[in-house]
């Protein structure tokens, strides 16, 4: 798991609730399997595994390249969130945050969360 | 007991043992607190790991308050029934809305005790609460968890906090979420019972525990604390988040296996140190032997054989650096001994007068010699001699009417003595007896000189001789005492005190065994004759002259066997018989008599065989 990657920007949990409470149009990317999404999951995210992701996806979800949009999985030993942040970079996103910190993170830290 | 009864030996051994016994009873007082101190650790440990069970249990508990916290703090009725607070009847529907999950239960109904669920608003004024559960909460949010959400800001309010807290029903847990998730807009309390998850620290624990209030009253008693012979209770109080006394929790550890363990641990502990102390305790012995009682025993045994006259030995010096000195020093001293007695010796063999020393039983104990001379004996017949072989006169009775005769008991008697040489020849001599005390013993000191024709006939100067006598006596007196002196403790120091050779200071034992002894010479003796007589039919002249070992005297031109005779009869025995000569008499007449077994060749086989048992001492 790198600790950066070049052309996104790295956030803490902290970080993430202020980028969400600023920009209520902010797309959240929850890159872990459904099973896990279903548990629990950042409020306002959509579910799509790094696998799945794909241009086109990306493409209907944030047609505009220059919206603001976040990356996560379970944590920094998950690798799903930075594959799909490279991904996203790749395709020519250019707002691009990556919460490395992930889940594990969020949720150590006691914030609200949605459970189906 | 006297310190001289005990040897360095003796001392060293009680010193070991001493030590052997203060190691088992430290090493049973070792295994006792070790025990003890196992039992402390373990209680400590067990605390611990109760401690740590009790905050799995909270963090299990705040696993469900926060699912339920999470889940009603994003329904949206909930959220804008909050919303518009102020409204009495918003109020009532929130009510209605936090009593749902008693009403239709939640993920985790039955793993928690749900008390209470209450709303605040941004200010922590409670805004409603479910009308369902426990009655009778102070309204307000518990000091501590106020002060908590009181001390964040901004971002960090969203973060949920978890409290254990007393309330007036007892210790309550609180989880405090933010309603409207990201988007706050007020508080919502989830309050359970944590009473009714203590069971599952035990089931954390594996073990049976029993929980009280602070105040002493039971929440759940395990039964083992009735019988808890075989349990060893361990506490641990559980605080509130505050820092005060919740619970008091005990588990009970089956320490039955643990006894056995710290039992097999405490007799492999100790049995190791016993042996290793044995190890170490026969080391030392063995090095105490080695160097200490080996050469302390060795020079024991050398200066017993030099006190006993043996000064043409030495100690040996191999030893350490003490034994080496000791063993040094004694050796000068025993060469000074010999020489000092050396010149003795010389000294009182320059008198040209025969001087003689008699014992108690009337045998020669010493002469010097111009003695020798004088009755042509040799210095190794002297000791089978006494004052009857010597003198026609009885010298016992002379000396007994001079004493009756004169007031000091140790005059000097003066008189002309019939003496008798080794060929038997008769001849006069002056004579001056002293009694004296060799060895201990009363006895008599004489100094002879021979009576010439020519002096017989010379009244003036036998008078002179006699006188002359008297002064050489005086002046050898203190040389034969100095002499005799140390023949009383080294009685073969005298190369002519033969028949001194066992000592002189015999005790009780050493006497009884000297008369067994000489009796059982005389037995072999008799033996030794009968089978020379009865099997050899050959005579007791031939045994003397044939064997070479006893002398024979011519007396009145006729062959005697004077000594011999003496070993044949228990009253002329001599009291210290020379055991060699009857041993080498006994040995050489059955080496004359070769195979040809008879009753008394038997029986001279078995009386030489005690006679050397009685010489060994077995």
């Amino acid at each position: 798991m790198p600790e950066n990657i070049e052309g996104a920007n790295n956030l803490t949990a902290e970080q993430v609730i202020e980028l969400i409470l600023s920009n209520p149009e902010l797309v959240i990317i929850d890159s872990r399997k459904k099973t896990e999404y279903v548990k629990g999951h950042i409020e306002g995210s959509i579910n799509i595994l790094n696998t799945q992701l794909s241009a086109n996806e990306m493409q209907k979800i944030l047609p505009d390249k220059s919206s603001q949009v976040l990356f996560y999985c379970n944590g920094s030993r998950c690798m799903r969130s930075s594959d799909a942040t490279s991904k996203a970079l790749s395709w020519g996103y250019s707002n691009v945050y990556w919460f490395r910190g992930g889940w594990k993170e969020w949720t150590s830290k006691k914030l609200p969360v949605i459970t189906e | 007991m006297r310190i001289e009864n005990l040897s360095i030996k003796a001392v060293t051994i009680i010193i070991f043992s001493m030590i052997g016994v203060v190691a088992i009873v430290l090493s049973i007082l070792a295994g006792s607190y070790f025990k003890k101190a196992a039992l402390n650790a373990q209680m400590n440990s067990l605390s611990r790991v109760i401690e740590v069970a009790s905050y799995e249990m909270l963090r299990e508990l705040n696993v469900y308050t926060f699912d339920l916290g999470m889940k009603m703090g994003h329904s949206r009725e909930l959220i804008q029934a909050a919303r518009k607070h102020k409204l009495e009847s918003n109020k009532e529907q929130i009510s209605a809305i936090l009593d749902d999950p008693f009403i239709n239960g939640f993920v985790g109904f039955s793993n928690i005790n749900l008390e209470k669920i209450r709303v605040y608003d941004l200010d922590l004024t409670l805004i409603a609460e479910s009308q369902q559960g426990i009655e009778g909460l102070n309204k307000n949010l518990d000091d501590y968890l106020l002060k908590k959400i009181i001390q964040r800001k901004g971002i960090e309010r969203l973060k949920t906090i978890d409290v254990l807290w007393m309330s007036s029903h007892g210790p309550m847990h609180s989880t405090l979420v933010p309603l409207g998730g990201l988007h706050l807009i007020a508080y919502l309390e989830v309050i359970v019972n944590p009473a009714f998850n203590l069971s599952d620290i035990g089931k954390i624990t594996k073990t049976p525990i029993s929980v009280y209030f602070t105040n002493g009253e039971p929440v759940t008693v395990s039964q083992i604390e009735t019988k808890n012979d075989n349990y060893l209770p361990i506490q641990f109080t559980l605080n509130t988040s505050e820092g005060k006394p919740a619970y008091k929790i005990i588990g009970y550890e089956d320490v039955a296996k643990l006894d056995k363990e710290m039992g097999e641990t405490q007799v492999v502990t100790i049995s190791g140190f016993l042996v290793l102390s044995l190890i170490t305790l026969i080391f030392a012995l063995w090095l105490f032997n080695r160097f200490l009682f080996v050469p302390l025993k060795r020079m024991m045994r050398d200066m017993e054989q030099m006190t006993h006259g043996r000064l043409d030995l030495t100690v040996n010096k191999k030893g350490l650096r003490e034994f080496y000195f000791l063993a040094q020093t004694f050796n000068l001293m025993a060469n000074q001994v010999r020489q000092r007695t050396n010149e003795l010796e010389r000294l009182l063999d320059l008198d040209d007068s025969a001087i003689m020393c008699f014992g108690s039983d009337n045998e020669a104990v010493y002469f010097n010699s111009g003695a020798s001379s004088l009755f042509a004996y040799s210095r190794d017949e002297i000791g089978d001699l006494d004052l009857s072989d010597l003198f026609v006169e009885d010298i016992n009775q002379l000396m007994s009417q001079s004493v009756e005769a004169s007031v000091n008991a140790q005059s000097k008697l003066n008189v002309q003595l019939n003496c008798r040489s080794k060929s038997g020849e008769q001849f006069q001599c002056e004579a001056v007896i002293n009694s004296i005390d060799p060895l201990n013993s009363s006895g008599y000191a004489i100094v002879l000189r021979p009576i010439t024709n020519d002096r017989g006939s010379n009244k003036e100067d036998c008078s002179a001789s006699t006188e002359q006598s008297g002064q050489r006596m005086n002046a050898i007196e203190q040389s034969l005492s100095n002499l005799l002196e140390m023949a009383k403790t080294n009685p073969s120091l005298l190369s002519s005190l033969n028949n001194l050779e066992q000592g002189v200071t015999d005790s009780k034992g050493a006497i009884d065994n000297k008369i067994q002894v000489r009796e059982q010479a005389v037995s072999v003796m008799l033996s030794a004759l009968a089978c020379w007589e009865r099997d050899l039919s050959r005579s007791k002249l031939d045994l003397a002259e044939e064997s070479k070992i006893w002398p024979v005297y011519i007396d009145k031109s006729t062959p005697t066997t004077r000594t011999l005779d003496k070993y044949l009869n228990i009253e002329s025995c001599p009291k210290n018989p020379r055991c060699q000569r009857v041993i080498d008499t006994a040995e050489f007449v059955l080496k004359q008599l070769g195979d040809h077994q008879t009753e008394y060749k038997k029986k001279l086989i078995d009386s030489l065989q005690v006679l050397r048992q009685l010489i060994s001492g077995i």
